[in-house]
């Protein structure tokens, strides 16, 4: 017994060390002696994986830690650390979707107009620049990186099978509208028996972003009846058409949904085209872009802000300064797709003239350039992200069945209520 | 292993080992004087660490939980901080995520523990048996216990896919699932309670007939061969026989799956494809209390709210498991 | 059909091994299916029919796993170990100075105090986490490792069941022997307890170190966010974000399973009898 047990805690001890082991050796470069190391807390793909080591080899003292979560998550986990007073990162990116609320806390944040940002803001597109400044105007907490502006990616080898025209011209011709959108759907599914979109939500949301008001008014009231109802029902003529794979973007069925071909058109802001290459490296080259129906609209687009908490404040602000050159710009452009909020990039013939291989070399320099500057913004409001949660899952209820109709309208507008208040 | 079916252990002990307080008292030297102390006072210290330890992080809290719960305590801003009177207690009655909570964990509880504690009977009375590689048997009823629940579940939510998952495949020959219809388990509070039971009931039935199992091999073997004689069956000599005798430890799985059931929190979590979310899918179709009181607290960073909330289920609890404890009781004894 | 036999002497008919089988084919299967997933490619989760046997990719997910930062799932390993481990020892030792003590050792207070371990023995603490966060934050511990552990260094059912075994495993003869012979209490405990108790010691902390890592809902309140998660906290990480593949999730699933699946091989007689005793004494 005793042999057994202590052969046991052996047993246990070995294994550990060689994991332990196994990590170490997976992690090269960890275990940095005495270099700075730079947190950087964002989602989805900023396109930094490939920036990181560039920074790094120019400046051998620091370390650059890049931290990828959930969309979620990751705001509600820097609002919770900075109430805490510790953990946030050094650098902290926001959504636009949450930077009414995080800028309305600018003492949290370091003010960048103290560290010299001021030179920047001729270069932002002027909205974009006034989005994270604080209500007196008199602190910046933010740089910011892309805005959304959007077209509509389709499979060509999907459309050609069903008979569908396949020349990003042409596509973008059969779409005018959103209703016409659907028809050209019923068409696909009636063709091919296939789901035509992946999901309502990303119906939803692009349409919305389209309204002149999103879900709150600039005094804060949220409203429904607005922008919300139009999206919503957009959405639910989707599904009621029949068009929706139903699968929740951005988990785990999504990615499978693009190996096994169940859907053929996906909104695409442009960063959603790094998701895409990430999630379903398979599909290279069957895609195209085409313009999007209802045209325009700006869905997300980033800030990156320096929490005061970080003990590196100097550095991270370096760090933050380099990242939103043009040349760091562009080439996250080319890497994952996410749209410099800066206007003189787009006539940037480095920008101008790319074209994406995996989009089957669509000029995506060119196409959402154009789209960036016709941008009208839509004002967010502090809870705008909790609420567009909200109203995302009664849409999944309405995809899996569970509501209908008005009785699903009536819950979105309770659960963004809800959402609201909270 | 528990408090249930044992007469409080510690009244009729024997064997103490005191020096008495003789006469000799009087003429020690100080050595005996130290062994004396040390007698004396050595029991309290080898018993401190422990009750410090517990009633610093177990009491305490289970105390201060109920003065939190009375309060306005808010994450996200500590200067609202004051007595709350019963006012977190009315917003509970009021609030229908709760009531909605509490339905979904009795659901889930009712799927789980019964099916559970039934089948892990069935595979006791056949362990009991004669058998050969006995020792792997009893292992392998264990594997799910020492599997993290984390672990597990991630693995029977790919297993619950709505897409391409096995349970519909293997569903499929049944006539119960098509590629063109299939179950959604994620949908529908039935779908989602039974994949979530399913969970709860792979982990825990090795281990209830494991507990059975200890029970059933004291039965003494000449209670059998008087029932033997009126020819009662394996069936029926198990319900009448077998389980009346370990009535003890019957009682005590109930308890113990009625305080683990009751407070299901990392199946629910989960289980939801978005993991972080803690709304147990896109309607709370499965969501438990304990996933509420997670999301009241840390999500939505009201801690005063949260800790009413336990407070509730604490008294849910305590009233169910004597409520089921004494059902069993009743039912144990009445098939003697 | 008449049975002369208790179920004991009975063999088992070609049903009941049939029956188990079954059984452990149930217990195995999720098991079997995460290693399946986590040797497949891509592909491996979604075919119709499922895939039945493992690929080769393993080493490529595991790399994967191990190169996600933002999981931190190797801190995550080493944290499990950390809290696993001082979490075992503590319990094995206070636990068993506590059982020592209410077992062989008379003094004021200990009948009473003992009523009051077995009560506590059910309460289901896990209802006071808001509360023992609020403790922890103002101990200025929220967000570390020593928060994780604090709340379980000792429990009731620790010292319940080694007093229950110390009443039976240590004769009195042998504690008043060593009294005779001038021991201390702390001697007592180190020569004559210690040795007898080695089943007991083993059977509690093989339940301590699986429970310990397995645990789940209080190293997510402290470490979700941190860089220096539990592997259970990592792996719900890993399940989480925007780019959650099955094929790393389950091979990350895997490796966190592992240290325990090494436990049960080489301790699995130890817990058998442990629960089986413990249904026994209750």
């Amino acid at each position: 017994m005793q042999r057994l047990w202590s052969r046991a805690l052996r047993a246990v001890a070995v294994g550990t060390a060689a994991v332990v082991l196994a990590a170490c050796s997976g992690n090269s470069g960890g275990g940095s002696g005495d270099k700075i190391q730079l947190k950087i807390n964002f989602w989805g793909d900023f396109g930094l994986t490939q920036l990181k080591p560039k920074y790094e080899a120019l400046h051998p003292n620091i370390r650059i830690v890049l931290n990828s979560g959930e969309y979620n998550a990751q705001h509600e986990d820097l609002q919770k650390k900075l109430i805490a007073g510790s953990g946030a990162p050094d650098i902290a990116a926001i959504d636009e979707g949450f930077i009414v609320s995080f800028r309305s806390q600018s003492d949290k944040f370091v003010n960048l107009l103290d560290r010299g940002a001021a030179q920047y803001e001729s270069k932002y597109l002027p909205w974009k620049w006034k989005l994270s400044l604080s209500p007196d105007g008199k602190t910046q907490i933010g740089l910011g990186t892309d805005v959304g502006g959007q077209a509509m990616c389709y499979r060509t080898d999907l459309f050609q099978a069903a008979g569908l025209p396949t020349s990003r011209d042409e596509v973008s011709k059969l779409w005018p509208t959103w209703p016409d959108f659907i028809r050209v759907g019923q068409q696909y599914t009636a063709r091919t028996g296939k789901k035509f979109v992946d999901s309502a939500t990303n119906i939803f949301n692009p349409v919305l972003s389209q309204q002149p008001v999103g879900f709150f008014s600039p005094d804060e009231k949220l409203q429904m009846d607005g922008g919300p109802k139009v999206a919503f029902d957009t959405a639910t003529a989707v599904i009621d058409a029949g068009l929706s794979a139903n699968l929740v973007s951005f988990q785990t069925g999504w990615d499978q949904g693009f190996v096994n071909n169940s859907f053929a058109v996906l909104a695409c802001p442009a960063w959603m085209l790094g998701h895409i290459k990430d999630t379903a490296p398979g599909t290279n080259g069957k895609w195209d872009i085409a313009a999007i129906p209802g045209g325009g609209g700006n869905w997300g687009g980033s800030f990156l802000t320096l929490p005061k908490q970080g003990k590196h404040v100097k550095e991270a602000y370096e760090l933050l300064e380099w990242l939103v050159q043009p040349a760091q710009q562009i080439e996250i452009f080319k890497e994952v797709g996410n749209l410099p909020s800066q206007p003189a990039l787009y006539t940037d013939p480095a920008l101008a003239t790319f074209t994406n291989p995996f989009f089957s070399g669509a000029p995506v320099g060119q196409i959402f350039g154009a789209t960036a500057m016709k941008l009208q913004p839509v004002y967010q409001g502090k809870k705008a992200g909790p609420s567009r949660v909200a109203t995302e899952n009664v849409l999944r209820q309405v995809e899996a069945g569970q509501l209908k109709g008005s009785e699903a309208w009536a819950e979105a507008v309770r659960q963004a209520q809800k959402a609201a208040q909270g | 292993m528990s408090a249930t079916g044992s007469a409080p252990p510690a009244p009729t002990r024997e064997s103490t080992t005191e020096p008495g307080r003789g006469p000799r008292a009087p003429r020690l030297g100080w050595r005996d004087r130290a062994l004396r102390l040390d007698v004396r006072l050595m029991p309290y210290v080898l018993i401190s660490p422990f009750f410090l330890l517990f009633l610093a992080f177990g009491l305490f809290p289970l105390l201060f939980n109920g003065v939190v719960a009375f309060r306005t305590w808010r994450l996200d801003d500590p200067t609202l901080d004051g007595w709350a009177g019963l006012a977190n207690f009315r917003r509970l009655f009021g609030d229908d995520a709760f009531w909605n909570a509490l339905y979904n964990t009795s659901g889930i509880f009712i799927l789980s523990t019964v099916p559970q504690l039934l089948l892990a009977l069935i595979i006791a009375s056949l362990l009991n048996r004669r058998l050969r590689a006995q020792t792997w048997f009893r292992m392998g009823a264990l594997l799910p216990y020492v599997t993290p629940i984390v672990a597990s579940t991630l693995v029977f939510k790919v297993v619950f896919e709505r897409d391409h998952g096995i349970a519909n495949w293997a569903l499929s020959f049944l006539g119960l699932s098509s590629a063109a219809n299939p179950i959604d388990w994620h949908a529908t509070k039935t779908a989602s309670w039974i994949a979530i039971a399913t969970m709860v009931n792979w982990k825990w039935i090795g281990y209830n007939a494991l507990l059975y199992l200890g029970a059933m091999q004291t039965v003494p073997r000449d209670v059998y061969e008087a029932a033997a004689l009126d020819g009662a069956s394996q069936w029926r000599q198990l319900w009448r026989i077998t389980v009346p005798m370990i009535r003890p430890v019957v009682i005590f799985t109930v308890v113990l799956s009625t305080i683990g059931g009751l407070q299901l929190f990392t199946e629910p979590m989960l289980y939801d494809l978005n993991v972080q979310g803690a709304t147990g899918g896109s309607g709370g179709q499965w969501q438990t209390v304990a996933q509420l009181i997670y999301k009241v607290g840390w999500k939505d960073l009201n801690l005063g709210y949260a800790a009413a909330m336990s407070w509730a289920l604490f008294l849910i609890i305590l009233v169910i498991t004597l409520a089921n404890a004494l059902l069993t009781n009743r039912l144990g004894g009445g098939r003697k | 059909m008449t049975i002369a036999r208790a179920p004991q002497d009975t063999p088992g008919s070609r049903w009941t091994y049939l029956f188990l089988l079954l059984m452990l084919a149930f217990s195995a299967f999720p098991l079997y299916w995460m290693f399946v997933i986590s040797t497949g490619d891509e592909s491996a989760v979604s075919k119709t029919p499922p895939q039945a046997i493992p690929g080769n990719q393993l080493l490529t997910n595991l790399r994967e796993v191990f190169t996600l930062q933002d999981v931190f799932f190797s801190a995550g390993l080493v944290n499990s170990v950390i809290v696993a481990t001082v979490t075992t020892v503590a319990q094995l030792f206070f636990c068993s100075l506590a059982g020592f003590a209410f077992a062989k050792l008379r003094f004021k207070g200990r009948n009473a105090l003992m009523v009051f371990v077995v009560l506590t023995l059910t309460i289901p603490n896990q209802l006071a986490v808001v509360a023992l966060y609020i403790l922890t934050g103002k101990l200025g511990l929220n967000g570390t490792l020593l928060a994780v552990i604090a709340p379980g260094l000792v429990t009731a059912f620790g010292v319940f069941y080694m007093r229950q075994f110390i009443v039976g495993a240590v004769p009195d003869e042998l504690v008043e022997a060593a009294r005779v012979d001038g021991a201390t209490v702390t001697r007592i405990y180190r020569s004559v307890v210690l040795p007898a108790i080695r089943p007991a010691l083993a059977v509690l902390g093989l339940l301590t170190f699986v429970a310990t890592w397995n645990d789940f809902q209080w190293p997510l309140i402290q470490l979700q966010g941190t860089d220096y998660p539990t592997s259970m906290v990592a792996l719900s990480d890993l399940a989480s974000g925007n780019y959650v593949l099955y094929r790393r999730v389950l091979s990350g699933a895997l490796v966190a399973t592992l240290p325990l699946l090494v436990v049960l091989f080489l301790g699995g007689r130890q817990i058998v009898r442990g629960i089986m005793e413990g249904a026994v004494k209750s």
